[in-house]
């Protein structure tokens, strides 16, 4: 994509004397959906706070459709942003709200109500215009915000932790339709969450952060199988991280040693080049529990829980505690010992690193 | 040992909601014992007496409003009420518009510097209102601060007389009543959320336009509180307009004091009491009703 809507440049932030961000580099395309998800304190909401100019950063610059925005204040921007808490005008009716920005930008008023009245069709709120927001649900005034960011077009919409006020099954059906209507509008968008499942279901590509710098920006499908690191194989669901050792190589199959000096034949369908020391990230169901024998990793059961589709064992091992999930069939019970055997297919290959 | 002390309330408790006795005779009336002196002292000293002033103004013997007609016969009562109120009004505006620019740079401050600024425009409250008035008097007088500045400025030639003005009088009364005005409006500034000036923003208002369109109509509350208590604070202030405005700016608080003190006509020094309890009740159950109408629609279910 040759022109991207939204870009970022070498973008450096501090609160005070804290530096939050440390030279951010984003670009998003046009009509994309980008979710930048992170812990709290990762620095997704200070991105978002500089992309809407409430903060300035202390270097770099950001554009916004082609046009340098990084001094603009932020009534100049042409921002639709959808905040955590709504923050609807609660002095205002909701067709007034929604009509805010066409306001400001002295549309004429019987343009003006049509648009907005459109819009509020779009949201399924036409009976509500004359409502005030304190009559409104949690998800209509979520609509509500949402209308009033969307109807003055913005290059850029932006949505703060938009459902987290939201109870679970209400949130499953806002985020089907923002996804909707950013894609029925073909708006560029830039979504903050530090909800997995959210950033993943809903975006084009997600950007993980960590400590004010993004650590792997993807499509939620190479995010999810092919993490660059630990901390984004932890995120995705890698609950073991499993340090080895290069022993020999013999084409596809690579012996490799791990703490305990359990030996094990790895089968990784890769020929390329590989250091001597790596980290294979399993998800619970990529540890077999099985008899302890060889081409196994011994340990102990001790904690089972019940997860309806398995069971979720947690396993003494030489490597620490590792999760294993099993069928239900396989009742291994408490305090037996086992073997644990890597099933490739949800594992992934990681850069070692001291835990 | 706490632990002791704790379980001994729990058994004279569960004691007293199963057996009748005397402690739970006494807890009955305990809270009428409590508040005992403070209501004694309430009747004695304020609700018999303004019963008492009352009375007194409906007990001419030629008809119980012959006082209030006797009052609003006179073209100069009449005068000093109108001025009253318009005294008042005008206090009311000049610390509206002075307080709502204090409090709303209050409510914006950081934690710390915000408590500083509250405890500095609150301080005035906390000296005596002779000594407050005494030292208008010192800035507004022939020798004042004022006039002298104005004539080495060379701006006038003669000292200009602005004590014993209506203007004095007003800024002594803004000055006094001011605090209240920011006590009330930052109170209301305080809980509108900051999202909503980031939103407003985002959406293109420029600063002046979100003063306007989000700020203003959502201290309305605290701007009618306020309002209110400088109003009614203005009216019936005495020791102000007796020392500003003297003579010539007689208000109801003055005209009270010299048919009391001076005439010793009481029984117009009653009405006169009882007209500005009239109309200060009737200004609070408007400012009651107002509020309300302000905020009962959108306060959150």
């Amino acid at each position: 994509m040759a022109d991207h809507a939204v870009t970022l440049d070498n973008v450096v932030a501090h609160y005070g004397r804290t530096q939050v961000l440390h030279g951010l580099n984003l670009s998003v395309g046009e009509g994309e959906l980008v979710s930048l998800l992170g812990a709290s304190g990762c620095g997704k909401t200070t991105t978002l706070r500089l992309l809407a100019g409430f903060i300035q950063p202390t270097s770099g610059a950001i554009t916004v459709a082609g046009r340098d925005i990084t001094d603009l204040p932020p009534h100049k921007r042409d921002a639709g942003i959808v905040f955590q808490n709504y923050a609807l005008f609660p002095h205002l009716t909701v067709a007034d709200n929604v009509g805010f920005g066409l306001k400001q930008r002295r549309v004429p008023v019987a343009e003006r109500e049509a648009r907005v009245k459109a819009m509020l069709a779009r949201v399924g709120l036409a009976d509500y215009a004359d409502r005030l927001p304190a009559a409104l649900s949690g998800g209509q005034r979520q609509r509500v915000a949402l209308a009033r960011a969307l109807v003055i077009d913005p290059p850029l919409l932006m949505f703060d932790e938009p459902l987290s006020n939201l109870d679970a099954k209400l949130r499953i059906d806002m985020r089907v339709e923002i996804r909707e209507l950013q894609r029925a509008n073909r708006r560029t968008a830039i979504y903050v969450t530090h909800d997995q499942e959210e950033a993943f279901s809903i975006s084009d590509r997600v950007a993980i952060m960590h400590a004010g710098r993004i650590v792997q920006l993807d499509t939620p499908e190479v995010l999810y199988t092919r993490p660059v690191n630990a901390f984004v194989a932890r995120f995705v669901g890698f609950d073991n991280l499993l340090p080895m050792t290069v022993i020999a190589r013999d084409g596809d199959a690579v012996t490799v040693e791990t703490v305990g000096g359990t030996l094990l034949t790895l089968s990784l369908g890769m020929t390329g080049p590989l250091p001597d020391r790596f980290l294979v990230g399993a998800r619970p169901e990529g540890l077999e529990i099985v008899s302890a024998g060889p081409e196994t990793i011994p340990g102990k059961t001790h904690t089972r829980s019940y997860l309806g589709r398995a069971y979720q064992y947690k396993v003494d091992t030489a490597l620490g505690v590792l999760t294993a999930n099993a069928p239900l069939a396989h009742d291994h019970g408490q305090d037996s010992a086992v073997g644990l055997r890597l099933n490739f297919e949800h594992c992934c290959i990681l850069p070692y690193e001291e835990n | 040992m706490p632990t002791g002390k704790a379980a001994g309330t729990r058994c004279s408790g569960s004691n007293l909601s199963h057996s009748p006795s005397i402690i739970r005779r006494l807890s009955v009336i305990g809270p009428w014992v409590l508040v005992l002196p403070a209501s004694l002292a309430l009747l004695l000293l304020l609700v018999l007496p303004v019963a008492g002033t009352l009375m007194e103004s409906f007990g001419n013997p030629k008809g119980i409003w012959e006082n209030y007609r006797l009052f609003f016969s006179s073209s100069y009562n009449r005068a000093v009420l109108i001025r009253s109120f318009w005294i008042a009004l005008q206090a009311t505006a000049v610390s509206l518009v002075a307080g709502f620019f204090g409090a709303y740079m209050i409510a914006n401050s950081r934690p710390g510097l915000k408590r500083v600024l509250l405890i500095v425009s609150v301080f005035p409250l906390l000296t005596g209102v002779v000594v407050r008035s005494f030292s208008w008097m010192a800035i507004l007088g022939r020798n004042g601060i004022v006039n002298t500045a104005l004539i080495q400025l060379g701006l006038i030639d003669q000292p200009l007389s602005l004590l014993f003005t209506q203007g004095a009088v007003i800024v002594g009364l803004a000055y006094l009543f001011t605090p209240l005005m920011i006590l009330s409006l930052v109170g209301v500034l305080e809980t509108i959320e900051d999202d909503l000036y980031l939103a407003a923003e985002s959406l293109g208002a420029s600063p002046f336009g979100v003063f306007r369109q989000v700020t203003l109509p959502l201290a309305v509350p605290g701007m009618i509180v306020g309002s209110v208590l400088v109003f009614t604070g203005s009216l019936a202030t005495f020791v102000t307009p007796r020392l500003l405005g003297g003579e010539p700016q007689m208000t109801l608080a003055t005209l009270l004091y010299q048919k009391a003190m001076i005439s010793f006509d009481w029984e117009a020094a009653n009405t006169i009491a009882a007209i500005m309890m009239a109309v200060t009740i009737l200004c609070v159950f408007l400012m009651g009703w107002l509020v309300r109408r302000a905020t009962s629609a959108r306060v959150a279910q």
